[in-house]
Parts: structure tokens; C-alpha cells; sequence
């Protein structure tokens, strides 16, 4: 009794929210309505359609939403999808010599799409198919594989030094454990959480549009007397036009040739994520054909370019071993290279002409 | 483990489904024991031993007293234990610069090698908590907690454990003694508090932090006006931190049936500094009334005394906030402030002719200038801040507009809850408004990242 008196005479608060069990339900309930109507109105809103030789803009790469429109837009349109990292996307050229622009210049229609981004790793594109691409099931697709990524255990993520590598918020979370990935638990949590939930992944699509890749109360403090409201628009961003691409061939030769320190089939996390990545598009129906390569054997050692062979047997066993299509790109002539594995406009050209002859 | 991440998140919700089975069983305290010491633990598990010393000594101080006619050693034992982990682990490296420092300044060539430790989290909270369990038993206030159990439950009840509320055995035993009931009133306010915690903290201090600590960082590099405008925000954003982090520690204790006391009831609105005292962090300002001011004499023996005492009681309170010069400096202009307001509430020009708004925007202006000893990384910026904002050096201070907005729309629902017109705010449409904006701006803007509380340092 003389609890419960004490329990009654603490003052409740200073403020005057105080809501009963059912006003808490009513509060759930319009957010739930909120969280759940807001993503596909925004969608609706937000004209998005991308024009042929559409690619995701650089500056918005992290932004997974609209990766998400992208494949939205091209779904059930009988289209073949080109997905890959920055080889794909076309990282020394512009939108229109990518792989994907001289592959429908072959076919003589708009075929092919570059669902390319640029920096996705194998872990991350498995993260970035598995969460935004579920649109694209049962699409042909064309997967690209760069064998680069397993050139290092840094490239590989399997460095015990923390290093900032791209897409993390793509990457699994909590298995397989990624050694150079430290983030606490909680933030963990919570990008776990944003791929199943689009009214997060909206807010992260408004920052990254909007507010230059930056949280609201940071844009403010950057922009201390602009309003931030009138920078949120429904015209969406994501179809600016690009920053011009720095086609100029990197100046290999002279260089010294590189010694890559390439990890095992076995152990590597990139391949582990590319053979996931492989048999998810597979349990969705897609029809994939994987092309690899073609890694600029020019810039490498001796050793080098003998490891890389003996993984691209173990690739082609592999692919072997599970039935899928593949073809491995041949090499360029040097000059066609604009680093160690990405090719220039006339190096896209001739890949293109040899998966063209393949798909025939 | 903070209470504005996922982690906690996760634990909370194992941690209740759990206690809502056992609350009326007898596996409910050791449950909570468990869960509190597993909270702890997240942070440093060998912070376990100093709260499980701390509380094992005051058990046993307690028993022993009970029986024991030597009541007054068995405190004493108790108070230099705690005193010594918090002196040991909070002030021994002060101790030993200063020290140090006094015997260079001596010609003495001795050097006293500081105590290479780290704070443990909350040390000043439990230990206080823990130490006042000891003297009201020993004053006659409160029965002896049997249970250990309970007793180690009510030093380290994870919601107040690392940040307060700074309760009191009276409130708090008997809370954990009885088995709670919990309505879904308690979960509606547990959750109302909550929320309105976790808002305050994530995005009103974290978003103030941001230009806070940019101007603070490298003061002499801005301009007065920027400085005077980084010191406001810092006054709000310090109450933002400490009230949202109580509010949750609030929050979840109401939802596992135990009521933790106001700390904070609007404390900018205070008219005086008394006032602002009997507002802000009301635990720990009426733990220092109960054990140190009253037991000094409090105001019984003249004005000379009280006013002494008061002086002692703000040092004190100054140097349990922080082992710097500085945070001794903000407890003594405390002090000060106080004994000019208590003898300006003497005279009835004072008392009656100044308006209340004139008192609160005094006091306010005040306790900010106050906060600017309790901000700066050191003596030299503090008086470089003072220096540049009371000087000419002002420019641009590229002070977020939105932020100016937020804390002032906040002042403002401040001065309508306390008026005549609280009911509007009362209204089921208004709160649910409130909840489901809050929500939303969480949800859709607050920042990334996850910054622990101001007050965890203490």
C-alpha cells in the first residue's frame, strides 16, 4: 500500500506526451500506414525512366534505391541484364561505350542494360542482387566476374587490418565474418535491417539525392541557412547527367610489372560471394551467362599471369561443375587497357563482339 | 550498451520477454540481477568486479552494523571504500598531476607515476547510489535489505545503472521487493518516455553535437559570435544528452514496474538558481542536499554558514562531475550564482517587480556562461571563448537556422507547459501529433552513428 502511494506521487515528466497503450497503437498504426505507403507513393511520384545506356550515376552509387528502379524499370520487359563492378558499369569511359551500349549496337536494338556499379565487389553485388534486385527474376542475365578481386587478401576483405572498402552497407553483416569490416554490432543491426525494410532504404535515398550523401542535421550544419526542405524534390537526381569519364589510358608501360599476391579459390570470400550470388539468380529463374575477364595480363609478372591462369581453370571447372554458360573474355592488346582490368571504349567494342558471337 | 542502438534493442526485448514470464516468480530479481550485470559487462567485463566489490561491502558494512554497537566505523568503512574506487579510478590521475605538479613547483625532484586505469562507466552514479543505502541505514531512515540479491539489484538495476537516476533505497527497495504490477498504463508512459528520450538524444543533442564540437574543437578559430552561439546550443544539447538519456532509463523502468524519480523538470525555465537546482539533475542536487550540505549544517547555524556550506556543496558537486580545475571553477560560479540569487530573493523589489521572464533569461544566460568552464577542453580555451565572445572578433557564425528553430520551438513548448495553457498540449490529437512527427524525423533524418552520452564520462 504504502508502494504503491510512493509509486503514485513521482511526477511523471515535464513534458506533456503521455500516451495511453491505445494512443500508442493509433501512433503504430498511422506509421506503420506511413512506412509501408510512403516507398511505392515516392516511387510513383519520383518519374524514373532511364534512357538506353542508362548507368547509375557515380556520385549516387550508394544509393540502393535506385538500383531498385533501375531493375524495376527494366523487369518483365524481356531484357537482358548486364551486372558487374565498375568493369561493367565502365569506370574510364562514358554511358555510351560501356559493354552494354556496343552489345546493343551488335543486336541493333536496346537489349542490354548496364546494371553495372561501379566498386561492387562479389560480396557486395551479392548483398545488392539479394536485397534491391528481386524485381529482375527470371530476366536473362549476363554476370560478369572479375577475377581482380581475389588478387590480395585486400581485395579479397581477408585482411585483419580495419580498411574502408566500398559498398560495405552490402556486404553480409554478421556471416561469413569479414575480417577487415569492423562496425559495431548495433550499426550492423541496423544496416541488416534496411535491406528489408524500403522506408529506410527511402531515407537513405533522400540523403544520399538530396543531401549530398549526408544525414539532414550534418547537410544543415554544411548549408547553416539553406532550407532543407526545398532541396527534397520528386524529380529524381538519378537521372543528372554524368561527370565526364577519364577515357585516357593510364600509362602502364615502363611501369614495373605487378606481382599480385592472389589468394585461393578455397579460402576467398569474393569467390564464396560469387558462387552465392550465382545460385541465387539461378533459384530465381534467371538465365545466366557468366563472362570473365579479361584481366590486363600486360601490367603483370610472369608469376602472375600463371596464378591467374591456374584460377581461371579452377573457374572454369567450377562453372564446369555446376552447368552454368560461361565464356572467358580474351585478352586485349595493351593499349586497349586502361588499368589492370578495366578496358577503354575499342577494348569494350571487341568484348563485345566476342559475347555477342557467344549469345548467337 | 547504449539505449539508442540495436544492441540494446535486441537486449531489451530478450531481456523482457523473459521478466514478463518470471515476474511473479521468484526467478525475477536474479533475472534482472543477471540481465543488469550482462548491461554492465557490455561495456568492460572487468567493470563487474568493482561494482560487485562495491556492493558486497556495503552488504556486509550493513549487516555487520545492524548488530554491531560500533554502528559509526562500519559507515566509515563503506564510505572510504566507496570513496576510495571512485578516488582511485575518477581522481587519481589529477591527484597525481597536481601533486606532481605542487612538488616541481617545490623543487622537490619527485615524480608520482599516475595510475594508468580507465574510468569504469557509471562509477560515480552506483557508488553514490550504493553509499546512501549505507548512511540512511546507518541514520535509521531505511531497514536492512536481507536479500543480497536485491540489494545487488538495486545497486546495479541496468535502466539508472550507468547514468542515474541516482535513486534512493526508501524509493527503490521497496520497488524490487514487491512484485511489480505492470498495466498498460505503465507500458503507455514507459513507452512515452521513452520515446521522448530517444528523441532528445538522437536527434536534438547528437544533431547540436555536430556544430558544438566544431566551434569547440578550435575556439580561436571563430568568431564571438559563433562561440556565444556554440555555448546556447551546448546548454541545450548537455540537457538533451542527460534528460533523454533519464527519460529512457525512465522510460524502461516503468515498463518493468519500477517508477524511477523526476531528474529533470524543465530546468531553463528555472527563475533562479536555487530554482535551477531543485530542476537539474534533481538526484544527485538533493543527494548532496541530504549527505553533504544538511549533515554541514545546511542553513541552521546564520548566513555565514549557509552560505559556506552551500560553497562546499557546489565544489564538491563540481569535482563529482569531472577531475579537472574546470568542472571545480563551474561548481564555485554555481555557488556564486546562488548566493547572489538567494540575496536578491531577499528584497521585495526583486521578489516582486521583476518580471519572471527578466529571472529565467538571468538564470538561463547564467548557467549558460557557467556551461562554457564545463565544455571547453581547457582553461586556456575557456577564457579564449570568454575573451572572444565579450571582445569584437565577430563574424558569420553559420549557425544552422533549423537548429535555432528546433530549440526555440522546444523553449517555447517549455514556457506553454508550464503556463495556463498546458491543456492545449493535453490534447490526444496534440501528444499523438508530437509521437508520430518524432517518429518520422528519427526514422527519415536523424543522424548516423551511434554517440554515447555526455554524462557516461562521469
Amino acid at each position: 500500500m504504502k508502494n504503491t502511494q510512493e509509486k503514485q506521487s513521482t511526477p511523471f515528466s515535464s513534458n506533456a506526451i503521455r500516451l495511453s497503450v491505445w494512443e500508442w497503437l493509433i501512433v503504430v498504426g498511422i506509421i506503420t500506414i506511413l512506412a509501408t505507403a510512403l516507398p511505392p507513393l515516392w516511387r510513383g511520384l519520383e518519374a524514373f525512366s532511364p534512357s538506353v545506356d542508362y548507368r547509375i550515376p557515380y556520385d549516387f552509387s550508394e544509393d540502393y534505391w535506385l538500383f531498385k528502379q533501375c531493375c524495376r524499370s527494366v523487369s518483365d520487359k524481356g531484357k537482358t541484364l548486364v551486372i558487374g563492378d565498375s568493369v561493367i558499369w565502365g569506370h574510364y569511359v562514358d554511358r555510351d561505350r560501356t559493354l552494354s551500349h556496343f552489345l546493343n549496337s551488335l543486336a541493333s536494338d536496346e537489349r542490354f542494360v548496364n546494371l553495372g556499379l561501379d566498386g561492387s565487389h562479389p560480396m557486395a553485388l551479392l548483398g545488392l542482387i539479394k536485397h534491391y534486385g528481386k524485381t529482375i527474376k527470371g530476366e536473362k542475365v549476363i554476370l560478369h566476374m572479375n577475377l581482380l578481386w581475389l588478387s590480395s587478401q585486400e581485395a579479397d576483405l581477408q585482411t585483419e587490418k580495419e580498411f574502408r572498402f566500398n559498398h560495405p552497407r552490402l556486404v553480409p553483416q554478421f556471416r561469413p565474418q569479414i575480417p577487415c569490416y569492423v562496425e559495431s554490432a548495433s550499426n550492423r543491426v541496423g544496416i541488416a535491417l534496411e535491406c528489408y525494410f524500403p522506408i529506410m532504404q527511402l531515407a537513405r535515398h533522400l540523403q544520399v539525392m538530396h543531401f549530398g550523401n549526408t544525414s539532414l542535421p550534418l547537410w544543415t550544419v554544411e548549408n547553416p541557412y539553406s532550407n532543407p526542405l526545398g532541396q527534397i524534390s520528386i524529380k529524381s537526381a538519378g537521372l543528372a547527367k554524368e561527370r565526364e569519364a577519364d577515357s585516357q589510358s593510364r600509362k602502364t608501360k615502363g611501369q614495373t610489372l605487378q606481382s599480385l599476391p592472389w589468394v585461393e579459390f578455397e579460402t576467398s570470400l569474393q569467390w564464396w560471394a560469387f558462387q552465392h550470388l550465382l545460385e541465387l539468380l539461378e533459384s530465381r529463374g534467371n538465365d545466366v551467362f557468366v563472362v570473365v575477364g579479361p584481366l590486363n595480363e600486360h601490367v603483370l609478372s610472369p608469376d602472375s599471369i600463371q596464378k591467374y591462369r591456374e584460377l581461371l581453370m579452377k573457374a572454369e571447372s567450377r562453372l564446369e561443375q555446376t552447368n552454368t554458360p560461361y565464356s572467358f573474355l580474351p585478352l586485349l592488346p595493351s593499349h586497349l587497357y586502361a588499368d589492370t582490368s578495366h578496358p577503354l571504349p575499342q577494348g569494350y567494342e571487341l568484348l563485345a563482339e566476342h559475347i555477342w558471337n557467344r549469345l548467337k | 550498451m547504449l539505449f539508442h542502438t540495436w544492441v540494446f534493442l535486441v537486449f531489451f526485448v530478450l531481456f523482457y520477454a523473459v521478466y514478463l514470464l518470471c515476474r511473479k516468480t521468484r526467478f525475477r530479481e536474479p533475472w534482472l540481477l543477471v540481465s543488469s550485470y550482462v548491461f554492465y559487462a557490455w561495456w568492460n567485463p572487468l567493470y563487474l568486479l568493482l561494482i560487485v566489490w562495491s556492493t558486497l561491502i556495503d552488504y556486509v558494512a550493513v549487516t555487520i552494523m545492524e548488530r554491531s554497537s560500533r554502528r559509526k566505523l562500519w559507515l566509515t568503512l563503506s564510505i572510504v571504500n566507496n570513496l576510495f574506487l571512485l578516488g582511485f579510478f575518477k581522481y587519481g590521475v589529477f591527484v597525481t598531476e597536481n601533486l606532481n605538479l605542487l612538488l616541481a613547483r617545490l623543487g622537490i625532484p619527485l615524480t608520482i607515476p599516475a595510475p594508468g586505469v580507465l574510468l569504469p562507466v557509471g562509477i560515480s552514479f552506483y557508488t553514490f547510489q550504493s553509499m546512501s543505502y549505507t548512511i540512511d541505514f546507518y541514520r535509521g531512515k531505511i531497514e536492512r535489505e536481507r536479500s543480497f540479491i536485491r540489494f545487488a539489484t538495486f545497486v546495479s538495476l541496468f535502466p539508472q545503472l550507468v547514468a542515474g537516476p541516482i535513486e534512493r533505497a526508501k524509493n527503490l527497495l521497496p520497488q524490487l521487493r514487491n512484485n511489480p504490477s505492470i498495466t498498460s498504463r505503465d507500458i503507455g508512459d514507459g513507452l512515452s518516455l521513452f520515446v521522448v528520450g530517444l528523441f532528445k538524444k538522437v536527434a536534438l543533442a547528437d544533431y547540436l553535437a555536430l556544430y558544438v564540437d566544431r566551434i569547440y574543437d578550435v575556439p580561436s578559430l571563430h568568431g564571438g559570435l559563433a562561440l556565444l552561439l556554440a555555448t546556447f546550443a551546448f546548454s541545450w544539447q548537455i540537457y538533451f544528452d542527460f534528460s533523454g538519456y533519464t527519460d529512457m532509463a525512465r522510460g524502461i523502468g516503468r515498463m518493468i514496474g519500477i517508477r524511477l524519480m523526476l531528474n529533470f523538470n524543465n530546468p531553463y525555465l528555472a527563475d533562479g538558481l536555487g530554482d535551477f537546482w531543485k530542476r537539474w539533475h534533481i538526484s544527485l542536487s538533493t543527494w548532496f542536499r541530504d549527505y553533504v550540505y544538511i549533515p554541514l549544517g545546511g542553513n541552521r547555524k546564520g548566513k555565514l554558514n549557509t552560505y559556506r556550506n552551500m560553497v562546499l556543496a557546489m565544489l564538491i558537486s563540481g569535482l563529482w562531475h569531472g577531475a579537472a580545475w574546470m568542472f571545480i571553477i563551474w561548481g564555485a560560479l554555481h555557488a556564486l550564482g546562488r548566493i547572489a540569487t538567494r540575496e536578491l530573493e531577499t528584497s521585495d523589489f526583486y521578489r516582486q517587480r521583476i518580471p519572471r521572464i527578466v529571472k529565467q533569461v538571468t538564470v538561463f544566460s547564467f548557467v549558460t556562461f557557467a556551461w562554457i568552464f564545463f565544455r571547453a577542453a581547457s582553461l586556456d580555451d575557456a577564457f579564449i571563448i570568454i575573451s572572444r565572445i565579450f571582445g569584437t572578433v565577430w563574424s558569420d557564425p553559420q549557425f544552422p537556422l533549423l537548429m535555432l528553430l528546433l530549440i526555440l520551438s522546444i523553449w517555447f513548448y517549455q514556457f506553454l507547459f508550464e503556463s495556463r495553457f498546458r491543456t492545449a498540449l493535453q490534447s490526444s490529437a496534440v501528444r499523438i501529433t508530437i509521437a508520430i512527427a518524432m517518429i518520422v524525423y528519427l526514422f527519415l533524418f536523424a543522424p548516423s552513428g551511434n554517440q554515447p552520452f555526455i554524462y557516461f564520462q562521469f
